[in-house]
C-alpha cells in the first residue's frame, strides 16, 4: 500500500521526473507518426500496385511470347478451378514512342502493352485511372469528342479537327511563303528553317507540325487519309509520358502537356520473327486516345496501351494459316481471399519450368523489391527511435538516481518503519513505470493527433518556413497518405514503457540497498 | 490523553500471537546460519522483555577500526522506563539501533521476549520493527509528502497488502485519528509535517509509533530539538504511556533531567554499560 501512495505523491511533487519523460513523449509521438505515414505509403502503394497489376502474372520470357492462348487459358481454367475470376491476354513489347512538339521530336522508351478490351479490366482496376470518365465506364480505343479531364481543356475530336485546320492554314501559308521566295530568289528554301521561325505566340504551341509535309512521297498517303475525320489506332498513353510536371510560381503544382488525346504518335517496337529470323523494327501510327494516371510514377511514365489485335498483327504474332494468335503474358485475377502463393504453385506445376519458359509470379513477387525496400526502410526507422527512446532512458536513470539520493532519510525511516528492501525497491519501480506510462500516453496522444492533422500541419510549416513539406510533384501522392496499426501503437507503448521501468531499475535497486542506519544518519 | 488506545487485555492476547509468530520467524533463520542457532533459552514468563549480551560493535573507516561497544550486557524488564545516557559519541544511538535491528553486532547476542533477534533474517527484522518496535527519532523523521493523518498510518500501510489495506481502511483511519487526537493534534490531521512545529511534529512521531500497538517504544533523543515546553510535554506523554499503558521505553538522551523522569538510567562509558540506579 505505502508504495503505491508514496510513488504518487513523488509523481505529484517531482515535476522534474516529468520533464525527464518528454523525450519518451516525444520518442512515442514520432514513433506513431513514422510508422503510420510510413504504414500510410506502403498501403496506398499496395493498393496502387495492386490496382494495376493483376493477382497472378503468366509470362513467357520469349519475344515470341507463348503459342496459342486460348489452350493456355483453358489449362489455366482447369488448374484454378473456381478460384479463376478473369484472366486476360496481353501483349507487352519494349517499344519507343516519338512525337513532335512545335517541330521538335521527342522520343520516350516505354512498355507497350497490347490489351483486349472487353476481359482487360476484368483482371485489375486499369480502366479506373483513364481520364476520360466514358472511358472509365466502357473502355474504347476511339477517339472521344471532348470532355476529358480540366486539365486537358483542348482535346479529343474538337481540338483534332482546330490542330489539323490550323496545319493546313500553316501549310497554305508556307507554300506561299515559299512560292514567293523562290520567285524573288530563284530558288527554294528550307521549310524546316521556317518551322523554326514560327512566332511562340501560336495558340496551338504543343501541336506537332505535321511530320508528313516535308517528304513529298508521303504527302499523298495524308491526302488520302482525312485526319480531321479520321483517327489512327488508339493508344493509351500514361499522364507521365505525355505531360511534364512542374510548379507555377504561385505554387500549384501543373502538369503541362506535350502530348493530349487526339494527337498523333509514333512507335517502334520489335517484331515477332519466325524462328530462324532476327526481329526487326516495326513502326506504325497511332492517335492518343486518352491518358492514364494511377499516381505510381514507375507506370504512368512507361505504360502505353494499344487494342491487341492490332500489335499481334503488326509483330505478327498470328499464324497466316491456322489464325491462332500468339500473347506475351496471361493476367489472371483470383476469387478475393484465395491464397495467392498457392494459386502460383498449382500453376507452376501444372507449368513446370523445365518444360515451359515461362515466368508465373504474384503482384506481391513482381513488386517484391519496392514493398521490401519499404519495409526495411521503416524497420531502420523503428530502430533509430527506439534508440532516441533509450537515450531518454538514460535521463530517466540520472533524474531517478537524483531522487533516490534526496530521498535517502525516508527511505531509511521507511525501512525502520518495517518497509522491505523489496517494497522500497517497487516504490521507484512503480514511480517510472508510472511515469512511462504517462509520457508513452502523452506521446500516444500527440503522435495519433499529428497524425489526425498532418496535412494540416506540413500545410502550416508549409507556410511557416516558405520551404516545400510534402512536395506532390515527387511522389504523386496529393496528400500524406497515413495509416494507423493498432499493434504497432501498443507495441511502441509497451517499448516505451518498459524502457523507462528498465532505467528505473538502477536507482530503485541502490534505494532497496541502502543501509537504514545510514540513511537515517543522512543530512 | 487518559483515553487509553492500548487497553491491557488486547495487549496481552496480542503478545501471546506474537510469540507464536515469532517462534516461527526464528525457525526460518535456522535453515540460513546453522552454525548460528540460538542458545536454548529458558523462558521465564519474569524474564527480560529485551536483553543484550556481551554487544560489540565498532566502525571501520578503511584501515582505521573504531570500536563503539566493547560488550555492552543488560536486559530490560516489560514495562519499565528507562533512559540511557552518556556522552556524545559514546554509541548510544548505535546501541538504539542494534536493539532496533536496524544493524547487526559485530558479536554479542539480543533477544526479545526470551528469542534471539539479532540474526534473524531481514524480513523477519522487517516484521519486528513494524509490529513489535515503535521508533522515535531526534530529527522526527516524518515523511514530507504525506499528511499528519497519512504519516501516521504508514506504518499501517507498510505492514499489509493493498487489498487488505484498503478493506480495513476505515478502522486504520480511526486509530490513526484518535491517536493524534490523544497527543493533541486532532486539529492538523491534513497539515503537512512541513506545516508543524517542532513540538508537534515530535508528538506526530509518536502516534507514528503506536500505530501498530508495538511492545517496546525505542526513542532517540526525542526532545533533543525541542525547547524544554515542547520537550517536557514530550516526555510526559512518554511517562504516562508508560505509566498507564504498561508500554516499555528505552530513550536515548543526554539531558539529565529528561533522563531523571525516566525509572532507570543506564550509563554508556567507553563501550560499556556503567549501572547508577
Ligand atoms: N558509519 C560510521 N562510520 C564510522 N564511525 C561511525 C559511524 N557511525 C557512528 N560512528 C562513530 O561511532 C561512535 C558512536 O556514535 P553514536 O552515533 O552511536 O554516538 P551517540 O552516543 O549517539 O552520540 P550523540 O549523543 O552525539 O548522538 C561515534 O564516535 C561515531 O563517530
Ligand atoms: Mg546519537
Amino acid at each position: 500500500m505505502f508504495k503505491l501512495i508514496l510513488s504518487w505523491r513523488y509523481l505529484r511533487t517531482r515535476y522534474i521526473a516529468l520533464a525527464s519523460i518528454i523525450s519518451v513523449t516525444l520518442g512515442v509521438a514520432t514513433l506513431i507518426v513514422v510508422n503510420s505515414v510510413m504504414a500510410g505509403f506502403s498501403q496506398e502503394m499496395h493498393r496502387r500496385l495492386h490496382g494495376i497489376l493483376s493477382d497472378l502474372i503468366f509470362e513467357s520470357v520469349s519475344l515470341g511470347g507463348l503459342p496459342d492462348a486460348q489452350w493456355h487459358k483453358d489449362e489455366i481454367g482447369k488448374a484454378l478451378g473456381d478460384d479463376l475470376v478473369g484472366i486476360t491476354a496481353t501483349v507487352q513489347v519494349p517499344a519507343m514512342l516519338s512525337f513532335q512538339v512545335r517541330g521538335q521530336w521527342i522520343t520516350r522508351q516505354v512498355n507497350l502493352i497490347g490489351i483486349d478490351q472487353e476481359t482487360y479490366a476484368d483482371v485489375g482496376d486499369f480502366a479506373q485511372y483513364l481520364l476520360h470518365p466514358e472511358n472509365r465506364r466502357a473502355l474504347s480505343f476511339l477517339l472521344r469528342e471532348n470532355g476529358y479531364d480540366e486539365r486537358l481543356p483542348e482535346s479529343g475530336w474538337e481540338q483534332r479537327r482546330l490542330r489539323i485546320e490550323y496545319q493546313r492554314a500553316f501549310q497554305d501559308q508556307l507554300r506561299q511563303v515559299e512560292t514567293s521566295r523562290q520567285a524573288a530568289l530563284g530558288g527554294p528554301l528550307p521549310s524546316e528553317e521556317l518551322a523554326a521561325m514560327l512566332p511562340p505566340s501560336d495558340p496551338y504551341g504543343s501541336i506537332p507540325a505535321d511530320p508528313y509535309s516535308t517528304t513529298h512521297g508521303q504527302h499523298q498517303k495524308v491526302e488520302q487519309f482525312d485526319e480531321a475525320k479520321e483517327q489512327f489506332t488508339g493508344v493509351i498513353l500514361g499522364l507521365m509520358i505525355a505531360s511534364v510536371r512542374h510548379r507555377d510560381p504561385d505554387g500549384e503544382v501543373r502538369d503541362y502537356f506535350l502530348c493530349r488525346p487526339g494527337d498523333d504518335v509514333n512507335l517502334t517496337f520489335p517484331t515477332s520473327p519466325p524462328s530462324g529470323h532476327a526481329p526487326s523494327a516495326q513502326s506504325a501510327r497511332f492517335t492518343v486516345v486518352d491518358l492514364y494516371e494511377s499516381k505510381m510514377s514507375e507506370y504512368d511514365s512507361t505504360f502505353a496501351f494499344v487494342p491487341i489485335e492490332e500489335l499481334q498483327r503488326l509483330r505478327g504474332m498470328i499464324d497466316p494459316e491456322t489464325g491462332v494468335t500468339s500473347v506475351t503474358s496471361l493476367l489472371i485475377r483470383l476469387r478475393p481471399g484465395t491464397n495467392l502463393a498457392e494459386a502460383r504453385d498449382r500453376l507452376m506445376d501444372r507449368f513446370p519450368a523445365d518444360q515451359y519458359a515461362y515466368r508465373i509470379q504474384t503482384w506481391r513477387d513482381m513488386q517484391g523489391p519496392l514493398l521490401a525496400a519499404v519495409q526495411m526502410e521503416t524497420t531502420i526507422l523503428n530502430i533509430l527511435l527506439f534508440l532516441i527512446i533509450a537515450v531518454a532512458g538514460f535521463g530517466i536513470l540520472a533524474t531517478f538516481f537524483m531522487i533516490v539520493v534526496e530521498k535517502t532519510r525516508d527511505v531509511g525511516v521507511l525501512k525502520a518503519l518495517g518497509a522491505p528492501s523489496s517494497g522500497v525497491m517497487s516504490i521507484f519501480l512503480s514511480y517510472g513505470f508510472s511515469l512511462g506510462t504517462v509520457g508513452s500516453g502523452v506521446g500516444m496522444v500527440l503522435g495519433l493527433l499529428f497524425v489526425h492533422y498532418i496535412n494540416e500541419i506540413a500545410a502550416g510549416l508549409e507556410w511557416l518556413t516558405g520551404r516545400e513539406v510534402f512536395d506532390p510533384t515527387v511522389y504523386y501522392f496529393q496528400e500524406i497518405p497515413t495509416e494507423i496499426e493498432p499493434l504497432m501503437v501498443v507495441f511502441v507503448l509497451i517499448g516505451a514503457t518498459a524502457i523507462a521501468v528498465l532505467a528505473s531499475v538502477l536507482p530503485a535497486l541502490r534505494a532497496a540497498r541502502l543501509h537504514p542506519v545510514e540513511a537515517l544518519r543522512y543530512e | 490523553m487518559t483515553h487509553s488506545v492500548l487497553t491491557p487485555d488486547t495487549h496481552a492476547s496480542r503478545s501471546a500471537s506474537r510469540r507464536h509468530l515469532l517462534q516461527s520467524l526464528q525457525s526460518v533463520d535456522t535453515i540460513e546460519s546453522p552454525q548460528q542457532q540460538p542458545t536454548a533459552v529458558q523462558h521465564d514468563p519474569n524474564a527480560a522483555l529485551i536483553s543484550a549480551t556481551g554487544m560489540y560493535k565498532s566502525y571501520r573507516k578503511g584501515r582505521l577500526i573504531i570500536p563503539v561497544l566493547k560488550g555492552v550486557d543488560f536486559a530490560i524488564q516489560p514495562g519499565e522506563f528507562v533512559a540511557i545516557v552518556g556522552q556524545s559519541g559514546s554509541g548510544k544511538s548505535t546501541l538504539l539501533h542494534l536493539l532496533g535491528t536496524l544493524d547487526e553486532p559485530d558479536a554479542g547476542e539480543i533477544h526479545f521476549e526470551g528469542n534471539r533477534i539479532d540474526n534473524l533474517p531481514s524480513k523477519a527484522k522487517d516484521v519486528l520493527r513494524n509490529k513489535y518496535f515503535g521508533m522515535i527519532f531526534q530529527f522526527y523523521h516524518l515523511l514530507p509528502e504525506l499528511s499528519t493523518l497519512e504519516n501516521v498510518l504508514m506504518p499501517s500501510m507498510i505492514g499489509q497488502g493493498v487489498l487488505r489495506y484498503w478493506w480495513n481502511r476505515r478502522d486504520h483511519a480511526q486509530r490513526a485519528t484518535e491517536l493524534l487526537d490523544m497527543v493533541g493534534l486532532g486539529h492538523r490531521l491534513t497539515h503537512k509535517p512541513k506545516e508543524l512545529s517542532g513540538g508537534e511534529m515530535q508528538r506526530a512521531a509518536i502516534a507514528r509509533a503506536l500505530i501498530s500497538g508495538p511492545q517496546m517504544l525505542l526513542a532517540d533523543e526525542p526532545t533533543g530539538n525541542l525547547d524544554r515546553q515542547s520537550g517536557t510535554e514530550v516526555m510526559r506523554m512518554l511517562r504516562s504511556l508508560n505509566r498507564e499503558q504498561n508500554l516499555t521505553i528505552i530513550m536515548v538522551t543526554h539531558d539529565s533531567t529528561i533522563a531523571g523522569m525516566a525509572d532507570r538510567t543506564v550509563r554508556l562509558v567507553e563501550g560499556l554499560v556503567e549501572r547508577v540506579g
